[in-house]
């Protein structure tokens, strides 16, 4: 019976950790990429928030991110500067600078960036 | 040496972090937060019990009263203060050092007849948009009603700037649970709060606007319910939910929490475990989050205590691979009933084979 429930509880955390979809199915929209991506991995309010506005970028609220990425998200995917600092790239230290970003949030970040960043 | 002075004090004029309580205390030394804290969130200033418990697990014991005992204050009047900073090594993907100034506050609170009213105030980042004040802030201010006064169990009823009661309450915000679930850092709001503590039970029940002036980390309207039972003296089992809603979007949170002591090797273990929704206002995109954190702590010798967590966060379960998990050791040594120095050290993997992170920091905190 022990044996049971820890397998029942084995297969739900599995089943959990290795739901989704491959590929990335998230909306590439404006507000998925601030407020799903940008806003919990940089907009903390120690960091890029509107309590702070470290380095006059805050990614908190969709007002602040739209004013933020136009100031550095304004080129294409090569040499841009939100890309370089996320994906740690063309000699710039990686953010956030503790935790790094998820490889498929850069991705989807990228594929914003590419669409013609739709929503800014 | 002006540069050292500098360090010294950007750490100790920093951004406020709020001191929350250890309930890796609650069931090895007493069955709720109000055994040792005056607020029935558990967080803040001491009671008398509360005092006597820092002493019982500080390595040396020279008064664990405000200022050692130094500043006598009338029965009607409680100070307090908090102090905290940390430096060390961060490695997201590379190592490099950093230094985080995290707290600065001192706390007053006056007690009449079952009535206080409670205020702190400190320091808070500056930001690069407002001027000098803006650096000045009270995070929490409310009054308090309780129904037996200084026995940390009856009505408790609370209207203020404060933070809904709600989840584990874990002293650590970088715990998946508190950041990515309903406790970031500074998610006071103005909030009018009920809590009915027994030791058999305790049941929290809050509604909240968020504060426009203070752009707070909780940025909704909404409430929050936090209710948990004793199973013996031994254990707990708790249920938690939120629900919050902004002009950008809403967020709901459901979870469990568990606590147990084990008595024979003096082990606490402390879970929680949240299912979070969030769905935008603009093109109503709805992403389903996880986020669980297990904490094992064990108190060592001369005033030590270790930590050891494992947590998970599925940042959006529609996205194969989109989760991190962790893995968090922390030493924490309480010197004197006034300082402690904490090692807190991290090893974060991600789950869709991004750099792994992590750090290695040293933090003091220094209680007033």
């Amino acid at each position: 019976m022990a044996k049971l429930k820890l397998f029942c509880v084995a297969s739900v955390l599995g089943a959990l950790v290795g739901c989704g979809t491959e590929p990335d199915s998230r909306p590439v929209t404006f507000e998925v990429v601030s407020l799903e991506v940008l806003a919990p991995s940089c907009g903390q309010v120690s960091c890029h928030s509107t309590s702070t506005w470290t380095q006059g970028l805050a990614f908190d609220t969709l007002d602040a991110s739209r004013e933020s990425l136009r100031d550095i998200a304004n080129t294409g995917v090569n040499n841009n500067p939100l890309l370089d600092v996320i994906a740690g790239r063309n000699d710039y230290d990686r953010m956030p600078p503790d935790v790094p970003m998820a490889d498929l949030d850069v991705d989807l970040l990228t594929r914003w960036i590419a669409a013609g960043r739709p929503g800014l | 040496m002006r540069t050292w002075m500098l360090f010294v004090a950007l750490v100790l004029i920093g951004v406020g972090r709020r001191a929350d309580a250890y309930p890796q205390w609650q069931l090895s030394r007493e069955m709720t937060c109000t055994g040792c804290h005056v607020s029935p969130d558990g967080a803040g200033l001491l009671t008398e019990n509360g005092t006597a418990v820092a002493s019982a697990v500080a390595w040396k014991d020279f008064g664990a009263e405000f200022a050692y005992g130094k500043v006598p204050t009338p029965s009607w009047l409680q100070l307090g203060g908090d102090l905290r900073g940390a430096a060390g090594f961060v490695d997201p993907g590379y190592a490099s050092g950093n230094g985080y100034p995290m707290q600065a506050e001192l706390s007053a609170r006056v007690a009449t007849h079952g009535f206080s009213v409670f205020a702190n105030g400190g320091f808070r980042q500056p930001s690069e948009r407002a001027g000098n004040l803006h650096v000045l802030w009270s995070r929490e201010h409310y009054l308090m009603w309780e129904q037996k006064p200084g026995e940390g169990q009856g009505l408790f009823v609370r209207v203020g700037r404060l933070s809904p009661t709600f989840g584990l309450r874990l002293a650590e915000h970088v715990a998946y649970t508190q950041d990515h679930g309903g406790r970031p850092l500074y998610d006071e709001e103005y909030a009018a709060s009920i809590s009915f503590v027994k030791h058999e039970f305790e049941v929290h029940g809050s509604g909240f606007v968020h504060d426009p002036y203070g752009t707070p980390n909780e940025k909704g309207d909404g409430g929050a319910l936090y209710a948990e039972v004793r199973v013996g003296t031994h254990a707990a089992a708790g249920l938690e939910g939120k629900y919050t809603k902004s002009d950008e979007d809403t967020r709901m949170f459901g979870g469990i929490t568990g606590k147990l002591y084990l008595p024979g090797p003096d082990v606490v273990l402390l879970g929680e475990a949240e299912l979070i929704q969030q769905k935008l206002a603009v093109g109503g995109d709805k992403a389903n989050k996880i986020a669980a954190y297990v904490l094992g702590s064990r108190p060592l010798p001369h005033g030590l205590m270790l930590d050891v967590g494992v947590g998970h966060y599925t940042q959006d379960t529609r996205v194969k691979g989109l989760y991190r998990d962790c893995i968090d050791v922390n030493v924490h040594w309480f010197a004197d009933t006034h300082f402690e120095l904490l090692w807190t050290n991290r090893l974060e993997l991600l789950g869709d084979g991004g750099p792994n992170g992590g750090y290695s920091l040293a933090q003091l905190h220094v209680r007033l």
